[in-house]
């Protein structure tokens, strides 16, 4: 994982640097004039027109009236934005997303720097993560409706289980690969283990547990809209749902772009707390 | 992992050694978790109703059950025909727009921005548009495991091809060679590995696909035979299918790991 990350560092050929991790996003390369920032704004805004502007084209000249086009999208955004149903399913989503990738934080990072510095434990879970987090979670929603019921509990565990996976993941990996320099020094000033844990292993994760959760929002997202599809609870994914069902895809379409600028701005703070407080790692 | 070959790391855990080192150990301890497992399960489903869980032993005769009355078989035949299309689909296209948007930067900055917002799209959303716009069946499945696992590869391709170093190209120019075979020794053998681990990625996000997309879009293959069975609070039937998923997740994924470290052999690193 540490190697891909490098990766966005290396030189491309036109001697600026590679920007090209997902979350550069509209990062230019340093080394750039302003007339040329000015250019790539401009080739952006037409490409951006240019989709919309076939979007529009086809779904006007092909497809019935109902499907969603981006006139529509606009002019429906105003009453949609301040409809009742529409925020209480924003609020509900998005508190449920924050609040299972809260206890997925907490939970990944604790089994996380067990299985990285305990070597048995990591054998005896080692198996059990593997498998959880090779499978598709959201397989899981239709037995865990059954187990929690049609409630918005259901969706808090299929979102804390989608999440919790990749943070402990990547944290068993950030304990494994701890430099033993560190713990060696520790061991010889007789640091007690909690101070060793603490003190050098935590913080030593904490890129790994970002990157982990970087992971998990995705993840998260998509944990919450499945299970408010088979459950039908009040939230972004059921709004998408019923109103696509109702022929109102316009509508449907404003949820998915708040779904969509949820996740780019999650992923932004991830990148954010990266680049502020770990200055330190240098990989991204 | 490697874990038996690594350099055997002075007292991590803290505690003193009281059983054997190296190998055993290690085949110990993943036993202790097998057997830690399958006596959890046993207990606690022994002790709870049967519609909320059921032991391991009567899992495995549901699972049997689902395997000689034809419905497992035939739900895995279903699922997988999608999804061998729709990886195959995503994995060709993929590749095809990330080496483009690697060699034609004109391309790549104008439309970086929309497949960045893309990429982190919740593809699950999606499947109510598609159903209006396609309807049910194969093909509308085959588009959802295509969206899932295609950004996946798209980012891979585009990052490896982009990050050719620089010597490579003028080396290669510098002897002469065609434009086909600069594609043929440099490009495409430099991106290999990284499409690896975009393939890798995209086997576990089209599974995710593959089953979200049977929940809704059709009356066959795994996942509506998970919803089915939920409706019949069939929890024993429910824990067989689920632990097939896990399996072929497992297996799937053993298996793009293979992939990927066959072909990053000769990747440069950084």
């Amino acid at each position: 994982m540490a190697g891909e990350r490098m990766n966005a560092l290396t030189l491309n050929r036109r001697g600026g640097r590679a920007r090209n991790s997902p979350d550069a996003g509209g990062a230019a390369p340093e080394a750039e004039s302003r007339r040329e920032r000015v250019q790539v704004l401009l080739a952006r805004i037409i490409a951006g027109l240019a989709l919309l502007v076939i979007w529009q084209v086809c779904a006007v000249t092909f497809a019935p009236s109902y499907i969603a086009r981006p006139i529509g999208i606009l002019a429906q955004i105003p009453s949609v934005v301040g409809s009742e149903q529409f925020l209480s399913a924003t609020g509900s989503t998005l508190l449920a997303v924050i609040e299972g990738l809260a206890i997925a934080i907490v939970l990944g990072t604790a089994a996380g720097l067990v299985m990285g510095r305990l070597r048995d434990i990591d054998r005896a879970l080692r198996l059990y993560v593997d498998s959880f987090y090779a499978m598709p979670i959201v397989a899981l929603v239709p037995l865990l409706t059954v187990w929690f019921g049609y409630s918005p509990t259901a969706r808090l565990v299929v979102v804390v289980m989608e999440a919790v996976l990749p943070v402990a993941f990547s944290v068993a990996e950030g304990g494994r690969t701890l430099a033993t320099e560190f713990t060696d020094v520790a061991r010889a000033y007789r640091a007690p283990w909690w101070r060793v844990w603490l003190g050098i292993a935590l913080p030593a994760s904490m890129p790994y547990l970002l990157s982990g959760v970087d992971l998990a929002i995705g993840r998260a997202l998509v944990g919450a809209v499945v299970a408010e599809f088979i459950a039908s609870l009040n939230g972004l994914g059921y709004f998408i749902l019923f109103n696509v069902r109702s022929f109102h895809e316009d509508a449907a379409m404003v949820a998915l772009i708040v779904l969509v600028v949820f996740a780019l701005v999650l992923r932004g703070l991830v990148t954010l707390t990266v680049r502020r407080a770990l200055p330190w790692y240098r990989a991204r | 992992m490697t874990q038996a070959l690594q350099a055997p790391a002075a007292d991590r855990s803290g505690f003193r050694r009281l059983v054997p080192r190296g190998r055993w150990r290690a085949a110990l301890g993943y036993a202790a978790g097998l057997v830690a497992g399958a006596v959890v399960w046993q207990v606690v489903g022994l002790n709870s109703a049967s519609f909320v869980f059921v032991p391991l032993t009567s899992t495995m005769s549901s699972l049997g059950g689902l395997i000689s009355d034809g419905s497992l078989p035939s739900a895995l035949a279903s699922s997988f025909s999608v999804y061998a299309v729709g990886e195959v689909a995503a994995i060709v296209t993929g590749a095809l727009v990330g080496l483009l948007f690697a060699r034609q930067m004109i391309l790549r900055r104008a439309f970086e921005p929309y497949l960045v917002a893309l990429y982190a799209t919740p593809m699950v959303a999606l499947i109510p548009f598609l159903l209006a716009l396609i309807g049910y069946g194969f093909w509308p499945k085959v588009v959802v495991v295509s969206l899932f696992a295609f950004f996946p590869v798209e980012f891979s391709t585009q990052r490896g091809a982009q990050s050719i170093a620089p010597e490579l190209l003028d080396v290669a120019r510098a002897f002469r060679t065609s434009e086909r075979g600069i594609w043929r020794h440099v490009v495409v053998p430099y991106t290999l590995p990284y499409l690896m681990t975009g393939v890798r990625q995209a086997l576990a996000r089209g599974l995710v696909g593959m089953i979200a997309g049977e929940f809704f879009l059709s009356a066959g293959g795994l996942g509506s035979l998970l919803i089915t069975q939920s409706e019949q609070f069939d929890t024993g039937a429910m824990l067989a299918v689920t632990f097939v998923i896990t399996l072929t997740g497992v297996l799937l994924m053993a298996a793009g790991r293979l992939v990927e470290r066959r072909f990053a052999r000769w990747r440069v690193s950084a």
